[in-house]
């Protein structure tokens, strides 16, 4: 019930046990800290969980970014909506193996395409950190423009990155 | 994916949207403390998206009880095995106005039913916070013996209660 997708070098599937080590690690470390991180093991193994969960609760959610060749998990795109969030948001998180290769934009093209085209979605956000400037610099190479701050009432100040319309993306 | 189960007065099923408020509302009770701890509504959103997660993952987990009758929600029973967890243990969670009714029991017969007939498990545990009397009370009425403590960093200890075997309940 998750859709696969497929780009030149990725894989976009449903999170499986067997991606949990690679899931944990990340959460592990401090490459979390800007997205709600670090977890000890136990809160990544909820919030690996929780990533099907919100695909069956809501019918759209986050894929695990793997390996088109060899499936290795090297990180979490799609469409992340906590209870929390005052909207859907498209969110990535590469694994330490994932990064510096372009694949995040890779893989939150094909998410967003996902929502625009699949789901039928007409305004689709991210939510970045203002400390995340590696996120940042995406946010605006996905052709993001600032769209104001959220103030959430636990993580504090967040900035709003509006996504191009449908039909009107690079 | 997820099968639905019946008992005399219950019906065990998918988690849906709805039963997120109950299941937040008890969670923000002090009655959560020793059920995993008192939790925010984000954090009770993350817990209810895990556990009906963790079906993907396992291929088995939490089903709603609803009150037949009613269509009432009663609370979480079900089979769960998150990392770092003793054993895979059969879990209940009832909320505060379906107390006191045998629900739990009940429900948590027939997962056992189902864990032990459909899914071959040799042997089922429960992990309860240390503490916790009422689960552990409910534990030793379904037949359930002390088998050992496991400790939990940061948490209270889990004492861990064997459930009797297929064979023991057949015989």
């Amino acid at each position: 019930m998750i859709p696969t997708l497929t780009t030149e070098r990725l894989a976009l599937r449903g999170p499986r046990l067997s991606d949990f080590e690679a899931h944990a690690a990340f959460r592990a470390s401090d490459r979390a800290a800007l997205v709600g991180g670090p977890d000890s093991r136990a809160t990544a193994w909820t919030h690996f969980t929780s990533l099907t969960g919100q695909w069956l609760l809501r019918g759209y959610g986050r894929w695990i970014v793997a390996d088109r060749a060899t499936d290795a998990p090297l990180g979490v795109v799609g469409l992340h909506h906590p209870d929390d969030w005052p909207e859907p948001e498209l969110a990535w998180s590469l694994y330490a193996p994932g990064e510096g290769r372009g694949l995040a934009s890779e893989a939150a093209l094909a998410a967003r395409a996902h929502a625009y085209d699949t789901l039928g979605w007409t305004t689709l956000l991210s939510f970045v950190d203002p400390a995340n400037t590696r996120s940042m610099a995406l946010a605006r190479r996905l052709g993001c423009t600032p769209g104001g701050t959220h103030r959430h009432p636990d993580l504090g100040p967040i900035h709003i990155m509006r996504h191009p319309a449908p039909g009107r993306t690079p | 994916m997820i099968p639905t189960l019946t008992t005399d007065r219950l019906i065990l099923r998918p988690n849906r949207p709805a039963d997120f408020e109950p299941f937040a509302a008890f969670y923000a009770s002090d009655r959560a403390r020793l059920r995993g701890g008192v939790k925010s509504r984000a954090e009770a959103f993350l817990q209810f998206a895990a556990e009906i997660g963790h079906w993907t993952i396992r291929g088995y987990g939490f089903w709603a009880v609803e009150e037949a009758a009613t269509g009432a929600y009663c609370g979480q029973v079900g089979l769960w095995f998150p990392d770092g967890w003793a054993e895979r243990e059969i879990g209940w969670m009832v909320v505060a106005d379906k107390e006191g009714q045998g629900i739990a029991r009940e429900a948590a017969l027939r997962a056992r039913a189902y864990a032990y007939d459909d899914l071959g498990w040799p042997e089922a545990f429960s992990c309860i916070a240390d503490g916790n009397t009422r689960s552990i009370a409910l534990a030793e009425r379904l037949g359930a013996r002390f088998d050992r403590r496991h400790p939990r960093p940061g948490q209270p200890d889990h004492l861990v209660y064997r459930h009797p075997a297929p064979s023991e309940i057949a015989a």
